[in-house]
């Protein structure tokens, strides 16, 4: 038997690909459209490893993504943790759903991300209040999920991640 | 829910006090890896731009260059007569000389990832002696002032952001109003509680009053694009195009303040405010103008 954890660093690199791909400076008219890298990644690493990443993780996760964006410290620690909360809960089920049932959950977990950091950033006067937009981000992020999930499990694979 | 309680409590900290900016400032040195490269497209292709270019292409910029130069010297040469002229005048009434300011060139290394926000990321930060409260300018006019510093690279909240309002006045007949960042979706700025009487009009030039002690005199802001007398509404509603190229430009100035000048963290309008509240409920940045604006049409000597 291999030492009871494997492939830490694959996790970390996914983890700062998608920090990256969140902060890449997009055009005006597709800042909307930008899917939530992270928390996708963050979705699919507690899906497959559940016992490796849990709430804790998603937490520091979410304050580096905090600190990273400049926005108020804690907001995404608190909806990351949530929404690792739901995924841990779910998880057994996820795995068994085909690619577009996994994109309809992805959407309703991303779109809850999302609306709560939204929430706290209009009540801390961290962002002016629009429209419904901003979902939009969820829904690109269902749209990449299918692929994005291939990809991951060809990495846990190759790298036997567990 | 540990995770939930303390994540609460870190927020609210943050709100709050200002302890945690410490941890903030030294987590930035990790940070900055990130976004350099995150920035490292961007400086590819610039390079790649400087290395596979033709020598005629070099030749026929260097020509162009030269005569923007000796256009540019040749104004120069005016602005010092006016600039002495202007000086005397100054003497003669006794006013405090304009405040100029030297500049320190940075480059946009990133903008923030909120649509809701207009925030750009510089990469020059406390190391370079970057101080909250400085002034951003590009080659065309004043583009926002610095809100967070981090060790190697620091936060600038644009004009255009809804939280923000820049002290303005008309450089026709010197007329002061508070341009604040529009809320809709095309940036630009608005200004407020201008009356009904007040004598701006579609394509007068704003540039800053000074007021407020935070932005440099006299550098353009924006000019106006359209004005509405709505009979029904108490003020004007005044439209202005920012002339700073907020989402082109790469290459920016940072003013550094001379002495006399406040520096000090920005004042953050609370981003559900209202246009409608009585002007003097203003934060402190805008207080002097905003009184102004309220009562008759004051035009300044």
């Amino acid at each position: 038997m291999s030492p009871k954890h494997n492939g830490t660093w694959v996790i970390v690199l996914s983890f700062l690909l998608a920090y990256l791909l969140a902060i890449v400076p997009f055009p005006e008219w597709a800042m909307y459209y930008r899917p939530q890298w992270v928390a996708l990644v963050l979705i699919y690493w507690i899906m497959a490893l559940p016992y490796r990443i849990g709430i804790g993780a998603a937490w520091m996760v979410g304050l580096f993504t905090d600190i990273l964006e400049g926005s108020l410290l804690g907001i995404h620690a608190l909806t990351f943790s949530v929404l690792a909360y739901i995924t841990l809960s779910l998880h057994q089920r996820l795995r068994l759903f085909s690619y577009l049932q996994q994109s309809g959950i992805v959407l309703a977990l991303v779109g809850l991300v999302m609306t709560g950091t939204y929430w706290i950033k209009v009540v801390s006067g961290q962002t002016a209040p629009g429209g419904m937009q901003f979902l939009l981000g969820a829904l690109s992020s269902a749209f990449v999920w299918p692929w994005l999930f291939l990809l991951l499990r060809q990495l846990r694979r190759g790298f036997d991640v567990h | 829910m540990a995770f939930v309680a303390l994540a609460l409590s870190v927020m609210f900290a943050d709100n709050r006090y200002d302890y945690l900016d410490r941890v903030r400032f030294s987590v930035g040195y990790f940070t900055t890896p990130v976004y350099w490269l995150a920035d490292t497209p961007a400086r590819v292709s610039a390079w790649f731009d400087d290395v596979f270019v033709s020598q005629r292409d070099l030749l026929e910029e260097n020509a162009s260059l030269r005569q923007q130069l000796l256009f540019a010297q040749r104004e120069l040469q005016l602005l010092a007569g006016l600039a002495s002229e202007n000086s005397r005048l100054r003497e003669l009434q006794e006013a405090s000389q304009a405040v100029q300011g030297r500049v320190m060139t940075a480059e946009i290394i990133n903008v923030s990832n909120d649509p809701g926000v207009r925030r750009v990321l510089i990469n020059r930060g406390a190391n370079h002696g970057v101080t909250e409260g400085q002034a951003l300018l590009d080659a065309h006019g004043l583009m926002g002032q610095v809100e967070e510093v981090l060790p190697f690279t620091s936060w600038i909240l644009l004009i255009t952001d809804s939280r923000h309002g820049t002290p303005v006045q008309v450089n026709r007949n010197g007329e002061r109003a508070i341009a604040r960042g529009s809320r809709g979706e095309a940036p630009g700025l608005e200004l407020e509680f201008v009356p009904i009487t007040a004598d701006i009009e579609e394509g007068d030039l704003l540039v800053s009053s000074g007021l407020g002690q935070r932005f440099p005199k006299d550098y353009p802001v924006a000019q106006v694009v359209s004005v509405v007398h709505d009979p029904g509404q108490p003020f004007a509603i005044i439209r202005a195009r920012p002339l700073a190229q907020m989402d082109r430009t790469r290459h920016v100035m940072l003013v550094i303040p001379d002495d006399e000048t406040i520096t000090s963290a920005p004042v953050i309008f609370e981003a559900g405010e209202q246009t409608n509240l009585p002007p003097t409920a203003e934060p402190v940045i805008s207080e002097p103008v905003a009184a102004e604006a309220d009562g008759p049409a004051g035009v300044s000597p």
